[in-house]
């Protein structure tokens, strides 16, 4: 039988995780969370907000589920995929989530857009077309403190449309 | 906020772990980690290592064996909400919000027992058992003796909780009612209510409460008043008697007073919606 890993508080160890779809192999304490150690690696779009796992500004996907990365040590994303949302845009042409959000004004500081996003990508995926009252369900654990949430409802009301046609009428060249 | 300093297991295998954790009384299980990770950073506890059983796929599973339904501990609220448990899934598309129920276990909020969690209430109507797996083999106990206090499992040293296991009560009506503060937040009060109707009358009645004691409690005078024929006097009399359970205590999410007016608000609203009259 392997002898148990075992790695003390001020021991480094050595992760690998994919981050929208690179490899990506980082060193971290034990101590670190995912949150910190994504925004040390470039991708400052996950933003820490309240950091008690209550606004939902660090929500990224990890294997495929919305997470709150301030809720999770980097030493657990060994081995996981993750999206941000930085991986969102292809080809200098924004997702249809992203599009929606420009379209419908769901913003104004843009401090909880991207979590709001990647939680609407993980609503729409699991429930393509959400009624009203599912959408404000599914993002109930974000925060925004400017719009009063109309806005941001009507755009993942417009992503959704968007997904589900498969085309985008709004198209930025 | 930053976790403190912190060792770091990571074991193959449930036995891997029973063992590091029984030769190191200071080191904690991580499941989920959406209470122990926020209790690290409010430095409520400093544990000398954290032992990852999350990803033990020897703890998830979820099946049903005949009328019995065995939850593995690392099962999300997420995947019990998806399950079609009577009572226990609804309960568990009620616990935080979303990205918690991604990530949070039932294995983990049981053996964290938070006073205001919203399992409990479920697991006592339900007659929840809990397996629980050590060194030394396992052993089952039922959830209401399991919760002996508030964060207080009945756990020994290098002993997990391995599965919660349910009888298959698909011919009741039920209801989960949680009264919060703001949407995603514990229960201000949660009360489960499980009924067997026959025609105009119901034949069994049970009503779990949470949040308004230091562990959840059931309020039998209650359930008795209510098997009894449908009708509104004995709604209004067993709602008012569940409120002879609640002892809460004051604090930001209201007074005690406040506490014991919404817990029979609340009893009566599970009984109204578990028959469908809401």
């Amino acid at each position: 039988m392997n002898e148990v890993k075992v790695y003390e508080k001020d021991q480094k160890v050595k992760i690998h995780f994919k981050v929208n779809g690179q490899d990506v192999e980082y060193e971290t304490e034990p101590r670190k969370l995912l949150v910190h150690a994504l925004r040390e690696l470039g991708f400052t779009g996950v933003h820490i907000g309240c950091d008690t796992s209550n606004c939902g500004a660090c929500t990224v996907i990890m294997n495929g589920k919305s997470v709150k990365s301030c809720t999770v040590l980097a030493v657990e994303a060994d081995g996981s995929e993750i999206l941000t949302v930085e991986g969102l845009a292809k080809d200098g042409k924004l997702h249809p989530i992203q599009e929606a959000f420009w379209e419908k004004h769901a913003l104004q500081c843009g401090y909880c857009t991207p979590g709001m996003i990647m939680e609407a990508y993980w609503l729409l995926k699991e429930k393509p077309d959400p009624t009203e009252e599912e959408i404000r369900e599914g993002i109930s654990g974000n925060l925004c403190r400017c719009t009063g949430y109309q806005n941001i409802v009507e755009a993942v009301k417009l992503a959704s449309q968007k997904l589900r046609l498969g085309q985008t009428p709004y198209q930025r060249q | 906020m930053y976790p403190p300093k912190i060792g770091y297991v990571i074991p193959d295998s449930v036995t891997e772990a029973l063992e590091f954790l029984e030769k190191h009384d200071d080191a904690k299980p991580l499941a989920g980690g959406h209470s122990l990770i926020p209790m690290l950073k409010l430095r409520l506890l400093r544990p000398s290592y954290l032992v990852e059983i999350r990803r033990l796929q020897e703890l998830k599973y979820l099946r049903k064996d005949g009328a019995q339904y065995s939850i593995g501990a690392l099962s999300t609220h997420y995947e019990i909400s998806k399950a079609n448990i009577p009572l226990l899934s609804e309960t568990a598309s009620k616990i935080g919000d979303p990205q918690v129920r991604n990530m949070g276990t039932i294995g983990g909020s049981i053996s964290h027992l938070d006073p205001s969690a919203d399992y409990p209430a479920a697991l006592i109507v339900l007659d929840a058992k809990v397996k629980v797996v050590g060194t030394k083999g396992e052993r089952v106990v039922d959830f209401a003796s399991f919760a002996k206090d508030m964060f207080t499992p009945d756990l020994n040293q290098g002993e997990l909780v391995k599965e919660v296991l349910i009888n298959d009560y698909s011919g009741y009506k039920y209801s989960y009612q949680k009264l919060e503060r703001r949407a995603g937040d514990f229960a201000i009060v949660g009360v489960a209510v499980l009924l067997k109707v026959d025609g105009e009358e119901i034949k069994d009645a049970r009503i779990g409460l949470t949040a308004v004691n230091t562990k959840a409690v059931r309020a039998t005078e209650a359930e008795n008043v209510l098997k009894d024929k449908i009708c509104e006097k004995t709604i209004e009399v067993a709602s008012d008697l569940a409120v002879k359970y609640a002892n809460p205590t004051s604090d930001i999410r209201g007074t005690a007073e406040y506490k014991k007016k919404v817990t029979k608000v609340m009893t009566k609203r599970a009984i109204l919606t578990a028959l469908g009259k809401r």
